[in-house]
């Protein structure tokens, strides 16, 4: 392995953990909503957030280029105002792999709250604890194995994404260039045995987040 | 006299194809070739009654497919190197190999664009932050460029700036977008896309030569048709479309 | 204490829950059948339900006025809460449970102390364990703990002793009867067992589909009960519709299924009476005809014998289902048998009429 192969697995493995950090508290917060609380246009909210998960990754990166682009709302309003550059930099990697990951992260979460008696929130409650105190305190740590695993799950998707990351950062080497956009790469420029060395890689990883995934739950279950 | 033979003579033509059954050719063809290769195939096939299938993309990926047994009758290619990899496979009819056409490298930038680039050595400029190329690694037309800018002894100062791009057509939407600053793509892209300019004109002693080989796949299933279409696309009505379109006619 | 629940309004899957009323005992008993909306009243004083209308207020303050969209959000209530399925915090120790309401500076009064509370309810073994293998009686008395440590003003208790059988329940009862009488809480329990009524009521409110159908001391409402609704749940073993078929100096001769009763004439008479008699009051006797003051005596069959703790329910069949509550040592000395024939006394007074 060259020190170029070791700068795309650590930008790899750094650039998903991020992602997944990013999306974590938004993704827990619209999850909570979307256990305990009804409002008009709740399926609506729904469906956006399960599009990455149905849509075609290149046509998710396509919707993300149009918007990120410098031409485009949103990224016109970043260039001009912060000078500041999505599409085509890392922060491009950055957020096709939280978009594609966070229906994954906001589903298991859901369930998991939605498991969670909200008779023991509201005993909590009367006992006077707010609500801050109450999601931290009970809601959480009650939900935490299917919290843990939508982290895992959205970790191990952002480890794996290529159709959307393709579309927004390119594969520029040394800065947006991600396992699986040097595999494709690799194996369209004839360089298998570079390609497997890098697979293999890949497997390692999967495997470590799976791993230390059920390490954590095994641990929460014997809990106090 | 002659207008009747040459109406005779078409009318023949006529018969003879429609009492010939319809071959398909595919062909494989560089990305820059895409508006030229179909307004030539869409008025042949009229005339010959065989259909064309054009598959148009990175040369380097065409090759790929090629090699991997991709069901190809023609490669028409955007540099020597890629047919020259197919040749040695043993996988061309090298006899029916013609390189007749040829290209020129343009930078551009977006139609709206500020910038003025007079020389190779403004890429290096602060104000562009990024220049997309086809992949200099696979594809003829960043090889082409990245040749270009080593020449000018350019190239490490702007490789840190490359976005490189899946084909040539990938780098002009890239300038289109706006997402970049400028792109390096051929004379012939430019002239197609009416939301870039061409910022500067690369002359043709600062590049490498750009030729476009063009030859039979060994393999094909239609090689007689294949052949046909070949020797039209060398013919001058051919090149009178490709000339309209930018390409240089080589000999 | 002081709690008003004026102009409440609640729609609920049957029926609406509407309530206007002040409690002021130390110890309240909401009564009714399930689904009466008995938990839903306690949820919007708790705080944790709105209401369509509604204006609670606590002493001196208000805690909830939809007129004015005001609320107390339930955490500031000060409102202890014990639900029927106890809610224990599954992933806290008991102990942590027990501090989960705790006020930051210790409690001024001595009697909130964590020790003295852990004393009084007997579960100082429990405090390291987890919450999942304790009993029910355990888990019961942690609950209270848990509520009492967070110093309420109020404490609502919704079938505290439902999911324990006799002996455990009357275990429980002392330490409700401490509570109201050591710490002084005043509470509102939910309950429909007429011995938690009876041991710790001060008074009792009698709800049905989402109404109050009375309110008043316990015997009041178990003894005269106001109409026929609150007479089926509040304990009457024995309710059928008969006929006043003649009246004289007070009295009423009542046809029942072709049964003739003599019973004192209600206050509103009219021709067709729900007739109640509470189990208690029906005397088994074997033939021998034996001078009483008894007005009525009823040749009936035995249809069946069931124990219940102490005593045994006898349903009998004298030309109408009637009920008799029994000693189990006066079931055996009898020798009560299924399908045997034995003779019914009810005393004319404990006939209860009701006009329909």
């Amino acid at each position: 392995m060259t020190a170029a192969e070791w700068q795309i697995v650590w930008f790899t493995t750094w650039v998903s953990a991020l992602s997944t950090a990013m999306i974590l508290p938004f993704g827990l917060a619209l999850a909570w909503a979307l256990a305990r609380r009804n409002w008009p246009g709740k399926s609506l909210v729904e469906t956006l957030v399960s599009l990455p998960l149905v849509l075609p990754p290149v046509a998710m990166g396509l919707i993300l280029l149009k918007l990120f682009g410098r031409r485009g709302p949103i990224g016109a309003f970043l260039h001009d105002r912060l000078d500041f550059d999505v599409i085509f930099t890392w922060h491009a990697v950055l957020l096709a792999l939280g978009v594609m990951s966070f229906p994954l992260l906001v589903r298991s979460a859901r369930v998991a709250f939605e498991e969670v008696n909200p008779r023991l929130e509201q005993i909590a409650r009367t006992l006077g604890a707010s609500r801050w105190r109450v999601f931290f305190s009970i809601t959480v740590p009650l939900a935490g194995r299917g919290i843990v695993a939508g982290m895992v799950l959205a970790f191990a998707r952002a480890l794996g994404e290529f159709g959307a990351t393709i579309m927004v950062a390119g594969n520029i080497p040394g800065k947006t260039s991600t396992l699986s956009l040097a595999i494709f790469q690799d194996v369209q420029l004839g360089e298998d045995s570079h390609a497997f060395r890098l697979l293999g890689v890949s497997v390692v990883l999967a495997f470590a987040a799976v791993w230390i995934s059920e390490l954590l739950l095994r641990r929460r279950k014997t809990a106090p | 006299m002659k207008q009747f033979l040459a109406t005779g003579l078409g009318t023949l033509m006529l018969l003879v194809a429609t009492m010939v059954p319809a071959a398909e050719v595919n062909v494989f063809a560089a990305a820059s070739l895409t508006e030229s290769l179909r307004q030539i195939a869409t008025r042949y096939e009229l005339r010959s009654g065989d259909k064309l299938v054009l598959n148009f993309g990175a040369s380097s990926t065409l090759a790929r497919q090629i090699e991997a047994g991709a069901p190809a009758d023609i490669f028409f290619s955007a540099d020597e190197a890629r047919m020259d990899t197919l040749e040695k496979k043993g996988l061309m009819d090298a006899a029916t190999r013609k390189s007749r056409l040829g290209n020129a490298l343009v930078v551009v930038v977006a139609a709206d664009s500020k910038l003025e680039i007079r020389s190779a050595h403004d890429l290096t400029n602060a104000s562009i932050h990024r220049i997309a190329l086809a992949d200099p690694k696979a594809v003829p037309a960043g090889i082409y460029a990245k040749s270009w800018l080593a020449l000018q002894k350019l190239w490490p100062a702007v490789a840190p700036k490359v976005v490189p791009t899946e084909n040539v057509r990938g780098a002009l939407a890239g300038v289109e977008s706006g997402n970049v600053e400028a792109g390096v793509v051929y004379k012939t892209d430019a002239d197609i896309s009416k939301k870039v300019k061409i910022a500067y004109e690369v002359p043709l002693t600062d590049a490498p030569r750009i030729t476009y080989p063009m030859a039979l796949v060994k393999d094909s299933k239609q090689p007689a048709a294949a052949k046909l279409f070949l020797r039209h696309l060398a013919s001058d009505e051919a090149g009178q479309v490709f000339k309209r379109f930018g390409f240089i006619l080589l000999e | 204490m002081n709690l008003l629940l004026k102009n409440i309004s609640l729609p609920l899957a049957r029926f609406k829950l509407e309530v206007d009323l002040v409690i002021r005992s130390r110890v309240t008993i909401l009564f009714g059948p399930s689904g009466a909306g008995k938990t839903s009243l306690l949820d919007l004083i708790a705080g944790l339900r709105r209401a369509d209308s509604a204006f609670i207020q606590l002493d001196d303050r208000v805690l909830t006025d939809t007129a004015k969209r005001f609320s107390v959000p339930t955490h500031q209530r000060g409102i202890g809460y014990v639900p029927q399925d106890l809610a224990l915090f599954p992933h806290l120790s008991v102990r942590q449970n027990l501090r989960y309401g705790l006020k930051s500076g210790a409690a001024t009064n001595p009697l909130f102390r964590f020790d003295h509370i852990v004393d009084v309810l007997a579960i100082q073994p429990l405090l390291p364990r987890g919450v999942a293998d304790l009993s029910g009686g355990e888990k019961q008395r942690v609950a209270l703990a848990r509520a009492l440590l967070a110093s309420p003003r109020l404490l609502l208790l919704d079938e505290p002793l439902a999911s324990l059988d006799a002996p455990l329940k009357a275990r429980i009862i002392p330490y409700l009867v401490r509570i109201r009488d050591e710490f002084r809480i005043p509470m509102l329990c939910v309950t429909h067992d007429r011995l938690e009524a009876l041991s710790l009521a001060d008074e009792i409110v009698v709800l049905a589909d989402g109404r109050v159908l009375q309110t008043g001391p316990p015997l009041d409402v178990f003894n005269r009960p106001a109409n026929a609704a609150v007479a089926q749940f509040a304990g009457v073993e024995t309710l059928h519709l008969g006929r006043i078929t003649h009246r004289h100096e007070g009295l009423a001769t009542v046809n029942l299924h072709g049964a003739t009763l003599t019973a004192v004439v209600p206050e509103t008479a009219t021709p067709e009476v729900f007739v109640c008699i509470r189990g208690e009051d029906v005397i088994l006797q074997r033939e021998g005809a034996a001078v009483s003051s008894v007005r009525n005596r009823l040749s009936a069959r035995i249809v069946s014998l069931r124990l219940e703790g102490a005593l045994v329910r006898v349903e009998l069949d004298a030309g109408f289902p009637l009920f008799a509550l029994i000693t189990r040592p006066a079931c055996t000395e009898l020798g009560l048998r299924e399908g045997e024939p034995i003779t019914a006394l009810i005393k004319a007074p404990a006939i209860h009429l009701i006009p329909h």
